[in-house]
């Protein structure tokens, strides 16, 4: 970290163009990167923490196309790649593990975004859409769509719906809208646990043999993925990846209270409102293609500030964390020496609730829950 | 404001002879709804018979087809009796030693350490039957511990702590058993429904094994209502009365373990019966715990077996697993709980 370089020109434009930064204690963390006439602050240390876990994430990847017994050795990767090798090597690349680790990547990155949006507006890291309840409607709108009433709805549009019904639930439960995220929680427990009890209820009319496979992707699951997976996660990442950038300064902004907020122009219920849309959006996106994993949305965005050692909400970080988190449990859960298959929302789930019960003894040792 | 409030802030309500008489009478209604779903459970199914067959088959039983549809429901149904009291009133005594609205064995995440303890147990010494409970009822306490010892940090339990280490340790417990059940497939057909809590196709065994324990624990949690009921005034009130409040605290928690322990081991991890009941008889009874317990025991049956009930009807023609619909119908208590508790949350 080096300090800042106050006599560049941009950082002048920057102080007239934007309001400061809001955490002026953190001294030559943020210089600002002028691409024509966008003036981006950017922090040194949050840049190259996101540069090598871009490098750790793109590394597992391919970690996942040659590993194991079918695995297509380094030297060869290129080549079939670009269409050559063998017909198995092919089949092994394209049709299965491909789609699977961009799956996981994608799916990642969402649930990273969702829970960076999501613990920025209930400023509490509590906040996070698997905890309250969430993915579980996403999860039980797309069963509903596709076990209870097949064909009603696409499942995407299915997750959609229910995890709009349980966010909904959620904050007319609270009745304090996101002002108090303890009373989320406990009542987005209770949503979970009714949308849990929905989608083993969508099960229950499955037949024994798809039983099993129904409960890996009630665990979360990146088993068995294919193309159109690939394409679902990354258009809504494009898209609605977008827009949560866009919304993050003013996310930033929100997070420092709405009277300081508003009395520097921003519509802080308008924002509020449109990032957890957005957050919304991506958790059901990763729902559809890979289950409801859980925890990645609550560690991924914490992992992030810590490393980054950055206030406000930093989608980018979170997003490459959460798909480093994925990816890397993906790879873990396959090749783990203890059984066969595993899915990996068993992993995360584990290593997750670990974390959250660090977190919490952590939190009320500061004092903060 | 309200009765949650009252337990929790030690306000008990005035209980003249009148009062009595009225909770008396309403005890036996109670018990009158218990003996009525006991009746449906075991009419209604895929086979249903009427209430006049359902009577002459149990007084007088035969060779009729009739009456062996009727002996087949007889253990589920006791089951559902057994496990809907003792889930009722361990959820009670766990509001009450922890002076949370919030507490109950499947939040808490008692039921799933009983869980996980049987599924360690089957993973190492085979199929477990009966000896179930041994495993069961330490693995619960060992949760429970643990929750609490988290959910307490450095200034006392508070019930949103409590519920959130409870959903951390019931996460991780629950990743072990699908870690488990998912790569073993002879395991996973064993636990696939009882996993999710369900009173059907468990084995006759299991009423032999869990009735002893739960009447222990039942009548133990009777006698446990006046000190509940002191408990319930504050620590140091309950000191100037003349109780213990560790004493109290301890024997609660065993109780209210060895319950949770108990059920989980015969039907599988159950939650919100023990949260919901509390909170339904609050409203008729206030916060004496003794007349609490009793109408616990009275109403948790009617829930669960209410539910298993229903889970026959709405899946025609297969079944839903009671803890489907139990979660179903239980979680909305959540909602009143974190309204009853006010500012506190």
């Amino acid at each position: 970290m080096s300090g800042r370089k106050d006599a560049s020109p941009a950082i002048a434009e920057a102080a007239v163009a934007t309001p400061p930064a809001p955490r002026p204690d953190d001294p030559g963390a943020t210089d600002h990167l002028r691409v024509a006439s966008l003036v981006l602050p950017w922090n040194r240390r949050a840049v190259i923490v996101i540069a090598v876990a871009c490098v750790a994430v793109i590394a597992s990847v391919v970690a996942a196309l040659t590993l194991g017994k079918l695995g297509v050795a380094l030297p060869d990767l290129l080549s079939v790649l670009s269409g050559e090798g063998s017909k198995t090597q092919h089949w092994v690349v394209f049709n299965n593990r491909l789609p699977r680790g961009l799956v996981a990547v994608g799916a990642g990155a969402a649930l990273g975004i969702s829970g960076a949006i999501f613990q920025s507006v209930t400023r509490n890291p509590l906040g996070s859409p698997d905890i309250i309840g969430l993915n579980g409607g996403a999860a039980a709108g797309a069963a509903a769509v596709t076990l209870v009433w097949p064909g009603l709805l696409p499942a995407p549009v299915g997750a959609l719906l229910g995890g709009g019904i349980a966010i909904t639930l959620v904050l007319l439960g609270a009745g304090r809208g996101f002002h108090a995220p303890h009373r989320m929680v406990v009542i987005g427990i209770g949503v979970g646990a009714m949308a849990l009890a929905f989608v083993q209820f969508a099960v229950t009319r499955t037949r024994r043999e798809q039983a099993q496979e129904m409960a890996a992707w009630l665990n979360g699951s990146l088993s068995a993925r294919n193309w159109d997976h690939v394409w679902t996660i990354f258009v809504a990442l494009a898209v609605f990846g977008t827009a949560a950038l866009l919304l993050s300064r003013g996310l930033q902004l929100v997070e420092m209270g709405d009277e300081a907020a508003l009395a520097l122009g921003v519509r802080t219920q308008r924002v509020r409102l449109a990032a957890v849309a957005v957050g919304v959006v991506l958790a059901a996106a990763a729902v559809v293609v890979c289950g409801p994993i859980a925890f990645v949305a609550l560690v991924a965005p914490q992992l992030a500030r810590r490393m980054t050692r950055s206030a406000g909400p930093g989608m980018v970080a979170a997003g490459v964390f959460g798909a480093l988190i994925m990816t890397v449990a993906d790879l873990v859960a396959q090749y783990q020496p203890w059984s066969a298959t595993l899915p990996v929302g068993v992993l995360t789930a584990g290593i997750g609730g670990v974390y959250l019960a660090a977190l919490l003894t952590h939190e009320w040792r500061r004092g903060t829950l | 404001m309200t009765a949650a409030l009252d337990a929790v802030q030690g306000r008990t309500l005035a209980s003249g002879p009148v009062r009595r008489w009225g909770l008396g009478a309403g005890l036996i209604l109670a018990l009158a709804a218990t003996a009525l779903v006991t009746a449906l459970s075991l009419s209604v199914g895929t086979n249903q018979l009427p209430l006049s067959t359902v009577w002459h088959g149990l007084v007088s039983p035969d060779d009729s087809f009739a009456s062996t549809v009727i002996a087949s429901r007889v253990p589920r149904t006791l089951l559902g009796l057994l496990v809907g009291a003792g889930l009722a009133v361990a959820g009670t005594l766990m509001q009450g030693i922890t002076r949370n609205p919030l507490a109950d064995p499947g939040l808490l995440g008692v039921n799933a350490g009983a869980s996980a303890a049987i599924v360690a147990g089957t993973v190492v010494f085979g199929s477990l039957g009966q000896r179930a409970i041994f495993v069961a009822v330490p693995g619960a306490f060992l949760a429970a511990v643990v929750v609490y010892a988290i959910g307490s940090g450095r200034s006392g339990p508070t019930p949103v702590r409590l519920v959130l280490s409870g959903a951390a340790i019931t996460a991780v417990l629950m990743a072990g058993i699908q870690a488990v059940t998912l790569t073993n497939p002879e395991v996973f057909e064993t636990y696939r429904f009882w996993v999710v809590g369900s009173l059907a196709g468990r084995p006759s065994e299991i009423v032999d094994m869990i009735w002893p324990v739960v009447v222990v624990g039942l009548v133990a949690a009777l006698l446990l209502g006046r000190p509940l009921n002191t408990l319930a005034l504050g620590d140091e009130t309950a000191r100037a009365l003349g109780g213990n409040a560790g004493r109290t605290r301890l024997l609660g928690a065993l109780v209210a373990t060895v319950l949770a322990g108990a059920c989980t081991a015969a039907v599988g991890p159950i939650a919100f019966v023990g949260l919901a009941v509390p909170h339904i008889v609050r409203t008729i009874t206030g916060s004496d715990y003794r007349w609490l317990v009793a109408y616990c025991i009275a109403l948790g049956p009617v829930l669960l077996l209410g539910a298993d009930v229903v889970g026959r009807i709405v899946a025609r023609p297969g079944e839903l697993m009671v803890g489907v619909v139990t979660a179903f119908i239980g979680a909305p208590f959540l909602y009143v709980a974190v309204r009853r508790s006010g500012s506190g949350l």
